[in-house]
């Protein structure tokens, strides 16, 4: 269970530091989630054999929705310890220019 | 499918609370409910006697047009059954490529403002199936007023979106666009 939150705490900052992400996504009729005592890592569900990570893509985009989800795959994959990875792009997170 | 065997196992376990209850009540006599009349009361000795005559006819040969049907159609919903529970489940996300997905909602976000960026277009109505292939299939419903040239409003609606979906990337395996003519009291937009 620990090893479980170790793995999705990595997947998630990993997820998070990937340049066009804007959030990592919570679920919609379930929580996105992987849980352990007292803590629980949203966006990230790290299942016995894969381990799927919920994203919010900042928009406007730097490159296409798929050239993005695959990135954010491979650097989740490199923390997933050999699981599949999955990446679901939940939504799409409008954000301002700050230089307008 | 899942629903049909929510429903199903819903009537059963109703069924089964039913003749739970039925079952206490006559085994201690509560009342005037008496053991011995419980397969009356659950209207089971005309069913086994029904059921019992039928059987009985069927092997002996004496089959009727209707018993004939009426098998017809057991083994035919039968089949139907089997083949909708054999059927894999639809996905419920788009696919994009191997490992990478997008919510249908995120489809439907994407393709709705740019369907309602056509001047003519009083209200849209935007659909987006997960396809076991790689894409979605999106089904767009455009409103727009009446003497407009639907034709035109559709081919333009078709290629706003199909462009929009390539500049950002997201497969689209099937685009329908529909257009009819509302009356702008009962749309979203009246004028533009």
């Amino acid at each position: 269970m620990d090893n479980d939150l170790q793995l999705a705490r990595a997947v998630s900052e990993a997820a998070l530091t990937t340049e066009g992400v804007y959030s990592l996504g919570t679920g919609r009729y379930a929580e996105a989630a992987t849980y352990g005592p007292g803590e629980k890592v949203i966006g990230v569900v790290v299942g016995p054999d894969e381990v799927r990570v919920h994203i919010v893509v900042r928009y406007p985009l730097s490159e296409s929705i798929p050239a993005l989800a695959e990135r954010v795959r491979e650097r989740a994959a490199l923390s997933a310890g050999g699981r599949a990875t999955m990446v679901v792009v939940e939504d799409l997170e409008v954000v301002r220019d700050e230089n307008l | 499918m899942r629903i049909f065997n929510r429903i199903v196992v819903i009537l059963l376990l109703a069924g089964l609370v039913y003749l739970g209850i039925a079952t206490v009540v006559y085994v201690f006599e509560l009342g005037p409910y008496q053991l011995s009349d419980l397969p009356n009361a659950l209207g089971f000795s005309g069913l086994y006697e029904g059921l019992n005559s039928y059987v009985t006819s069927i092997e002996s040969g004496n089959l009727g047009v209707e018993d004939v049907v009426i098998l017809v159609a057991i083994a035919l919903l039968g089949l139907v059954l089997l083949i909708f529970e054999l059927k894999p489940p639809t996905p419920r996300r788009v696919r994009m490529q191997q490992g990478t997905y997008i919510t249908r909602r995120a489809v439907e976000s994407k393709v709705s403002p740019v369907v309602e960026q056509e001047p003519e277009v009083l209200q849209s109505n935007v659909k987006v199936k997960a396809q076991r292939k790689p894409g979605a299939r999106v089904d767009v419903s455009a409103s727009v007023r009446s003497g407009e040239d639907a034709r035109s409003v559709q081919s333009e609606v078709q290629n706003r979106v199909q462009q929009h979906l390539a500049e950002v990337g997201i497969p689209v395996s099937n685009l329908k666009v529909q257009v009819a003519e509302s009356d702008p009291r009962h749309t979203k937009t009246r004028v533009k």
